[in-house]
């Protein structure tokens, strides 16, 4: 297979380290090679966070440029405007349909983006490039699931759904390893139902 | 799956310092030790979380300096010991690390230092490959994690196989990254065997012994190049007469170019495990089939000196480029396109680079202190406290230290002046106080900061009647690196029963003027209690004690949490302006909300609140 680069934007605390990690235990379950590049430590908490997850037959950087990123994964919609230069031509974003602004936009330092806006600055951007933008109201779906945590999870699904990278089988071991019991209950629940969305209904034109 | 328990030839997906942890185990390591610092933590946490039942001792200590003499003291009697540090720990270390390169060690003794190019969360980029020219001891490096797990086991060897600690130096891109790793067998830990009294060896007092141990250790260094040649730790890829000298993550950035070019052959890789004592033979070698030689490292041109100084005595009609030549940057991390760049120029290639979209624009989110963080409360205390006591902000300096309450420097409670070092707020205040400032002066230091390095210099001020106010922030953990245990524990990670100290008892003991201990959630008291010492003079602690609030939340659950009643918001955002919280937030109708789910229930916007907006709401 050609090597998938996938960058995940968040904002510490969000779960996006550990969605890296259960790509990269599902692909090392499937038998692929992978890498992540993370940003660790308490001290990201509430900051932005970006992990890179490289997963093919062989990969070498754990980490990749802008340009490179065959995916984006966003838990956050300014997070997703603020790293959208890292996606390739032709590439797809799956967002949350979630803002949390940073204390600078609050405090009138920097601009308080509104969604509506933010969306279409990124949707754009991602035209540009003939890119596919998916914003999918991932707190609601993780919700019914069991938690809005697993907001990550339902990213997970839709993005497998389109590109099925990894089987379900190996996605269901990663997440029962890292949470055991009834968040990874939850957690499956909401990638399976991430999976079973009708992506069409989702992208911003 | 248990990564420590896992058996020989298990494929898993490890993060670096999760395979260092494993290696450790694989070479038998009995004692591991270390002080919290990113990005080494995780190699005693993964211990911590998966060791459980293993016969190993695994705890943090004070500092740096006393980790590796403990972990000196296991090896000198034989057991296989390991510590862990970053950067700016091997300095604080220092001292005994290099007493230790002459009075050698019996069982293998690793040191982890583990760098941080970017930096992402490191005061300085320290390249500390210098580390090894200092202190004349071996310095091995991995790529990635699987290497990081076997080259620990490498690294035991070669120090039983030479009687001298090695050093295991990685940067973030190895510690940091998720990788498959094979297991290797596990060896029963190797404890105490022996240790007998040898003056010329263990006694530095002997200037006649250290010139002979000083002769010992060149001796020593000049087998570790044949010891590791049967490991392959310096390998050789392709073929041609340009070469590319790499080692650590530039290796895999050269790799990754290689694999964009499209290049199989023509080019020659070398890499570099070996790092210190310089394996001149194998290089020898290798430049003697080299033209051009580009070299690939992150941060200062340590290989490239090496290799230029080789090809000079070697008297090698070679061209060598790097640093010097501007092909790479000495700031900043590498990346896989600084790499393909450099390569693109060192082979004379055209190739077709990424194409993304032009950068957007977004507000900054630099890492805030966490909503609830008694930090946050200690400094407003702080603050109003300095301003009721009739002085302007811009009269009283904040010495800052190393920890989470870094990031009340951000607006909007814009406190600390300084943060240079471990401990170093009280030396740095006083300083400035004996240097003729006439103000009041203010130093801030952490709980576990203040056990690393703030000792020494809190006794100095009190010792010397410098007039200032201390002020300790007592979370009761290492919050920053992710909850690790103080010395105010009565209990390490892995259950061991110890004794708690008492900062307030260790402080009066030391003969502070005042010492008082105050619960910052208690801001009217905070700022009262600031008010009153802010003139005093002589050395006044206030110990501001709290856990931090996200380890308690962990622990306890959240107890409560806080809403906002539109219709009362009048959209003044003084919560805002005061506490910074990142639960807060304005939304599009430009009122004040509160993430709930982030809420954890401080209710210091409420306090500041002029119209009573923001209210308690019941658990669940």
């Amino acid at each position: 297979m050609k090597n998938m680069n996938i960058l995940i934007a968040s904002v510490g605390g969000q779960g996006g380290l550990t969605l890296s990690r259960v790509i990269a235990l599902a692909a090392v379950g499937d038998g692929k090679s992978v890498r992540t590049g993370e940003t660790l430590g308490m001290a990201q908490r509430f900051g932005s966070v970006v992990s890179y997850v490289r997963v093919g037959d062989e990969i070498h950087s754990p980490v990749f440029d802008p340009g490179d990123a065959d995916v984006i994964l966003g838990l956050e919609l300014i997070e997703v405007s603020r790293n959208v230069h890292y996606l390739r031509r032709g590439g797809k974003i799956y967002t949350a349909d979630e803002v949390k602004p940073p204390i600078s936009s609050s405090l009138g330092i920097a601009e308080n983006p509104k969604k509506s806006d933010l969306i279409s600055r990124v949707s754009s951007k991602v035209k540009e490039i003939g890119g596919e933008l998916y914003v999918i109201p991932a707190r609601e779906i993780a919700v019914k699931a069991g938690n809005y945590r697993a907001m990550n999870m339902v990213l997970l699904g839709a993005f497998n759904a389109s590109y099925s990278l990894l089987t379900d089988e190996s996605v269901r071991k990663a997440i029962y390893q890292l949470l055991p019991g009834r968040k990874g209950d939850i957690s499956v629940n909401a990638y399976m139902q991430g999976k079973s969305l009708n992506l069409k209904d989702y992208r911003k034109k | 799956m248990n990564p420590l328990k896992a058996p020989p030839g298990t494929k898993i997906a490890l993060m670096g310092n999760e395979a260092i942890a494993r290696g450790a185990i694989e070479a038998g390591t009995y004692v591991m030790t270390g002080y919290p610092g990113t990005p080494s933590s995780e190699v005693l946490m993964t211990v911590h979380e998966f060791g459980k039942g293993l016969d190993i001792y695994a705890e943090w200590a004070a500092n740096e300096r006393v980790a590796f003499e403990i972990a000196l003291g296991a090896a000198i009697g034989g057991a296989r010991a390991l510590v862990t540090m970053k950067a700016p720990g091997a300095n604080v270390a220092a001292d005994p690390i290099l007493s230790a390169a002459y009075s050698g060690v019996d069982g293998g003794l690793v040191i982890l230092i583990a760098d941080d190019p970017g930096p992402i969360t490191t005061q300085t980029e320290q390249d500390s490959r210098w580390f090894a020219e200092l202190s004349k001891l071996p310095m091995i490096t991995p790529s990635n994690p699987q290497e990081a797990k076997d080259f620990v086991v490498i690294a035991h060897e070669l120090s039983e196989a030479v009687n001298l600690p090695v050093i295991l130096r990685t940067t973030t891109r190895v510690n940091h990254t998720v990788g498959p790793v094979e297991t290797g067998e596990i060896k029963p830990p190797k404890k105490y065997v022996k240790f007998v009294r040898n003056p010329p060896r263990f006694v530095r007092a002997g200037m006649v012994w250290n010139r002979e141990r000083h002769a010992w250790l060149l001796q020593q260094l000049g087998k570790v190049e044949d010891f590791l040649s049967k490991y392959g730790l310096n390998m050789v890829e392709g073929s041609g007469s340009k070469c590319v000298v790499t080692e650590g993550v530039g290796y895999e950035y050269v790799m990754e170019a290689l694999s964009k070019l499209g290049l199989k052959e023509g080019v020659k890789v070398v890499k570099l495990g070996l790092l210190y004592p310089f394996p001149k033979r194998f290089m020898s070698e290798v430049l003697r089939g080299c033209d051009e030689v580009l070299v690939v490292e992150e941060l200062d041109p340590y290989i490239e000196f090496k290799v230029k100084e080789l090809a000079y005595e070697l008297k090698l009609d070679v061209k060598v480029a790097g640093k010097a030549e501007k092909l790479l940057p000495e700031v900043g991390e590498l990346t896989p396109s600084t790499v393909l760049k450099a390569m693109k120029g060192f082979l004379h290639l055209d190739v077709h680079e990424s194409e993304g979209v032009e950068r957007l624009e977004a507000p900054p989110r630099p890492p805030p202190l966490c909503p609830s963080c008694p930090h946050r409360n200690s400094y407003i205390g702080l603050i109003f406290g300095i301003l009721k006591a009739g002085f302007r902000r811009e009269e009283v300096p904040i010495f800052g230290d190393i920890g989470c309450y870094a990031l009340s420097v951000n607006p909007p409670i814009n406190a600390i002046w300084t943060e240079h070092s471990m401990g170093a707020s009280i030396g740095m205040a006083m300083g400035l106080k004996l240097s003729g400032f006439k103000g009041p002066v203010v130093a801030t230091i952490g709980d576990s900061t203040l056990f690393h390095a703030g000792l020494p210099a809190l006794a100095e001020a009190i010792h010397k009647k410098v007039d200032m106010l201390v002020l300790i922030l007592d979370n009761e953990v290492v919050a920053m690196t992710g909850h690790q245990s103080t010395l105010t524990w009565g209990k390490t990670e892995l259950g061991r029963e110890t004794k708690p100290l008492s900062i307030e008892e260790v402080v009066k003991g030391m003969g502070a003027d005042t010492v008082v201990v105050v619960d910052p959630y208690d801001i009217d008291r905070m700022i009262s209690t600031v008010k009153e010492l802010i003139r005093k003079p002589g050395v006044n602690v206030i110990i501001a004690r709290a856990p931090c609030a996200l380890h308690a939340a962990r622990l306890y659950g959240v107890q409560k949490r806080y809403t906002v009643i539109p219709e009362r918001c009048k959209e003044c955002m003084a919560c805002i302006k005061i506490t910074g919280c990142p639960a807060l937030y304005i939304g599009e109708d430009h009122k004040v909300h509160i993430l709930v789910e982030d809420c954890l229930g401080c209710g210091l916007c409420a306090k500041y609140c002029p119209f009573d907006a923001i209210v308690e709401v019941s658990k669940g």
